[in-house]
């Protein structure tokens, strides 16, 4: 799996591609991409979804979560899904 | 160093003078009104002025996986189960300090594309975007931190950002699964399908080659097929989500198995019902999972204020994902969310709120009444709105984005105007909005008034006030004309004059057909206008008329693309006459072909890819059982033919007629090599100007053409009351507005005329090369249709207000005119009541629509120079506000050129 950054926790609030704030600290502005702190809480997504498999060099795998299976993204955010299992 | 125009023309006593009624002081002058917003708004607009331009793939995801899933099944089906599905599954964002939530992507300001319309830019951009998300991964992060000329605008790739037509950015791990989304739809979309039956017919040769020589801007039926109309927020207003759903259902009992006489479309009724059904609950989800997620956050929170305000979204989102609203919070946090939800089914630009200050005025007086809520607090409320509806991107090919909509999405909001029973409906809460738009100083809403005599004083100089706080808005239009334009085109759909009181502007000036809905409130009954009828961006868009009359002069050849784009005439033009009809021969053949294939484009996308949400929303679908695509609106005649550069068209056959038909002091073909040779100019690309002034000499010219150009320069130009020149816009004006209802559009509705540039005179004028008003070779055109062109309006308003009066407005959809103002010409009091003085003339004249820019050219020329110190600055364009960093250079050029009245 590749580097997480704040586009992964929990606490991060996406305002644009390249910033958000962070709800743990503050609401303070921070870039996407930097490395993330002791309380880092994983957001959902396919990437850290049980039912997320077969995943090729650019993140896209198959999401088997569904009663029709059909590819997904690693980065897709799963808040709203119902099939997502830890 | 190559000589200038300005340097040229000096030199022979013919200064170019940019100013009129006097001079600016030298020093530059900031705008007389300024205002703030409360510390919560003007921190949400601070974020928006930090914000790039973001897409994402999630809702086409979640659209494509279960449009996929539902192979086989009925269309309005299969379209409406994706919608929900996207809707379901979008991930709700909450902005810390917000107190209206909900977006259209989970970005501040988000969009996503839509494959399923048009996936062709994408795919032609497959290597080089992939390619790029491989080399941006290099360069620093940091990079971002140095990101703003341009404003939100992703120019260029940085960090793990990639920059999509020069203006989106999105994340590098996204784009394999953008273009994955992409080729699932190759030969699907609307685009795809469109095209491939469009070449059936027998013109379309001649319409790919008045597109690719721009004399058509774009297609409208895959690119935005939705827009610039009303909204109505009728239904959920009244009735709320759960009570839809109920009728819904009782209409699938009701007419499932039933044609009820219908053959064709009877059976359809089960379908759309189903289907608003299925989107109806889609939404629901949508607004419950904001409130799920503001419940999160409350519980993560520590501050107890933003707790509660936590809390307070909660019990309001899961209010009305299924009841009426209860106070005006609520009522405007729905009316947005319907907003948004409306933007996410389709690729739409200028989806209007319409005349939102009268449909919530019911919340607003009982709320006021028993002392729920303050004007303060309205106040607060209105300006988060007004941030709201800045956020709104529409994802579409840079051609449209950038040389259409100058990346607005025009968001007008209707004040004032008459009630259902004729009397003024301007009220308290108007005023608010006017204030909220001077407080809070964004592009959108846009505001336009519907200018009436009935309108009181206090009103009239509040939307004054605003005016002079340099927002560039409110427009002005005429409630009047608009009302009888829409008389004579919806009248034969069963348009009556209480509806017609309905009007509402939707995108720039688009007059609108709307209608009136009785509200109940607490048992109290209340009459709200509301959009009825199909979009109006829709139709053949845009003409170029310069465009059209450079075709008369080369016998249909076109030299910057080597293309023979008309057949050849093959006249030897001897009389202004035969210029004249050889003119409107031509213009014919382009507004045929591009009706024809425009109107395949649109059949397509009614078939595979008609609204169910938006239709459900607008009388009569609901009743009638038909969503947009089987006639289920209230009015259906609303395609139209637009054109632009009216202003150049006119003022070249002026000069045409004078100086080689009745003067006769140059010969046609004298003529004609003047204009191939530009004059002696390099062209406007070249030198990096796309302004008039600012163009330069060839290395290599000898002077040949300065005398025939100084001629075509001094000749009568539009503004000035011109005996010779009015005339021609006369006649051009009535051929013009006839002609366009010769054509019909794929409903079996007569088209009509529509005159607005939006950003069109840029690139079009772009790709024209010089005419024969003395402009030279890719500068942009004058703006508008009724605006003069830059320092050639030498009489004043009042006379610019007689020529383009000299016909009848009210045969058009509308006519636009701009005027730029030194902000010291209406300082003041006095100066507030000259400027609405000078407004009410040109209406009581019977002009459509009148738009002021009160701003010192000076600042606007610092402002190229320093974009960094103006990321605030707005200006009005054509037909909408914009930031001024936002704002392609031949746009700006054109905008800093026009005539700055120092008096008025």
């Amino acid at each position: 799996m590749t580097k997480l950054n704040h586009t992964d926790c929990r606490n991060y609030i996406p305002i644009d591609v390249a910033k958000g704030m962070c709800h743990a600290h503050g609401d303070k502005i921070i870039l996407a991409d930097g490395d993330t702190c002791p309380q880092f809480e994983a957001l959902p997504k396919c990437k850290f979804c049980k039912n997320f498999t077969d995943v090729d060099d650019k993140g896209i795998g198959c999401c088997e979560g569904f009663k029709v299976k059909d590819w997904t993204y690693a980065d897709l955010k799963a808040v709203t899904c119902e099939h997502f299992v830890k | 160093m190559a000589k200038k125009l300005v340097d040229i023309l000096e030199e022979k006593g013919m200064s170019l003078n940019l100013q009129y009624g006097g001079t600016a002081p030298a020093e530059l002058t900031d705008r007389e009104i300024k205002k703030e917003p409360t510390p919560r708004n003007k921190k949400l607009r601070d974020i928006y002025f930090q914000t790039l331009s973001s897409t994402t793939c999630e809702f086409t995801y979640w659209y494509n996986r279960k449009f996929k899933e539902m192979d086989g099944d009925v269309i309005e089906i299969r379209r409406a189960a994706a919608l929900k599905n996207a809707f379901v599954h979008s991930t709700p964002v909450i902005f810390p300090g917000e107190k209206l939530v909900g977006g259209k992507a989970p970005y501040y300001r988000g969009s996503f594309p839509y494959p399923w319309l048009s996936e062709g830019f994408f795919m032609a951009k497959e290597d080089e975007l992939y390619q790029a998300a491989l080399a941006a991964g290099k360069a620093s992060a940091d990079e971002v931190s140095t990101f703003g000329a341009g404003g939100g605008n992703v120019t260029k790739s940085f960090g793990n950002v990639v920059s999509i037509s020069g203006k989106y950015g999105i994340r590098k791990e996204e784009v394999p699964v953008l273009t994955k989304l992409a080729r699932e739809w190759v030969n699907k979309s609307v685009d795809d399908v469109g095209h491939k039956y469009e070449q059936l017919v027998p013109e379309y040769g001649i319409k790919e080659n008045v597109m690719r020589s721009v004399i058509c801007m774009f297609d409208s039926g895959y690119t935005l097929p939705q827009g610039r109309e009303v909204i109505n927020y009728y239904y959920p207003l009244n009735y709320g989500y759960d009570r839809l759903i109920e009728m819904c259902e009782e209409g699938k009992a009701r007419v499932a198995g039933r044609p009820d006489g219908d053959g064709v479309a009877g059976m359809d009724r089960l379908y759309f019902y189903e289907a608003a059904k299925l989107v109806l609950e889609g939404i629901q989800a949508w607004y419950l999972n904001y409130a799920k997620e503001a419940k999160r956050l409350a519980s993560v929170t520590a501050d107890p204020a933003q707790k509660a305000e936590f809390e307070e979204i909660a019990d309001c989102m899961e209010w009305i994902a299924h009841k009426q609203p209860r106070t005006f919070r609520e009522a405007l946090q729905m009316t947005w969310m319907i907003h948004v939800g409306v933007l996410q089914e389709d690729s739409i630009s200028g989806m209007s709120p319409g005349r939102v200050g009268q449909v919530l005025y019911p919340w607003f007086e009982q709320d006021i009444e028993a002392g729920r809520i303050t004007e303060a607090e309205v106040l607060d409320l209105l300006e988060s709105h007004r941030v709201k509806m800045t956020c709104i991107d529409c994802f579409a090919s840079m051609g449209v984005v950038a040389g259409v909509l100058s990346s607005n999405t025009f968001n007008n909001l209707t004040m004032g105007g008459l009630t259902r029973d004729g009397q003024s409906a301007a009220n308290r809460l108007e005023m608010l909005i006017i204030e909220a738009g001077i407080t809070c100083q964004t592009t959108n809403p846009t505001l336009s008034i519907m200018y009436d005599e009935k309108l009181p004083e206090e009103f009239l100089l509040k939307a004054i006030e605003c005016e002079k706080a340099g927002t560039g808005y409110p427009a002005w239009m005429n409630n009047r004309g608009g009302m009888e334009f829409l008389m004579k085109q919806y009248g034969p759909e069963g348009m009556t004059l209480e509806d017609a009181r309905a009007i509402a502007i939707g995108g720039c000036l688009e007059t609108s057909p709307c209608v009136w809905k009785e509200l109940t409130l607490n048992d109290k009954k209340y009459w709200i206008p509301g959009g009825a009828g199909q979009p109006t961006s829709v139709g053949v868009h845009f003409i170029s008329n310069p465009k059209v009359l450079e075709m008369v002069l080369t016998n249909g050849y076109d030299a910057r693309t080597g293309l023979q784009v008309l057949p050849p005439h093959n006249k030897k033009l001897e009389t202004y006459e035969e210029l004249v009809g050889q003119f409107k021969a031509y213009y014919e053949i382009v507004v045929d072909c591009l009706a024809t294939t425009n109107n395949i484009q649109h059949d397509i996308w009614r078939k595979h890819n008609m609204c169910i949400y938006n239709s459900l929303l607008k009388p009569d679908c609901l009743e009638r059982g038909q969503h947009i695509g089987n006639l289920g609106y209230r009015f259906n005649a609303t395609f139209n033919v637009e054109s632009c550069g009216t202003c150049n068209q006119i003022n070249s056959l002026a000069a045409m007629k004078k100086l080689v038909y009745d003067e006769k002091k140059y010969t046609l073909a004298e003529m004609l090599d003047a204009l191939k040779n530009n004059f002696g100019f390099k062209t406007a690309a070249q030198v990096g100007s796309f302004s008039l002034e600012a163009q330069e000499k060839r290395d290599d010219d000898t002077g040949k053409y300065d005398e025939i150009h100084a001629d075509c320069l001094r000749a009568p130009k539009h503004g000035n009351n011109d005996p010779l020149v009015d005339p021609i816009l006369k006649d051009y004006e009535e051929w013009f507005c006839d002609m366009c209802r010769k054509y019909e559009s794929l409903y079996g509705k007569p088209m009509y005329a529509c005159q607005i540039s939006v950003s069109t005179h840029g690139a079009q004028g772009a790709s024209t090369g010089a005419t024969p008003d003395g402009r030279l070779a890719g500068t942009t055109f004058a703006d508008a249709s009724m605006s003069a062109y830059p320092g050639t309006d030498r009489n004043g308003a009042y006379a610019l207000f007689e020529s383009a009066c000299c016909w009848d407005h009210s045969q058009s959809q509308n006519s636009q005119m701009n005027l730029k103002i030194h902000p010291n010409a209406v300082r003041g009091i006095e100066g507030a009541k000259k400027l609405l003085d000078l407004t009410r003339s040109y209406m009581r004249r019977g002009g459509y629509h009148l738009q002021f820019n009160i701003v010192d050219s000076k600042v606007l020329k610092d402002a190229q120079q320093h974009p960094e110190n103006y990321r605030d600055l707005l200006v009005r364009v054509a037909g909408f506000t914009q930031y001024w960093v936002e704002i392609g250079k031949p746009i700006q050029d054109e905008i800093v050129a026009r005539t700055e009245y120092e008096g008025v």
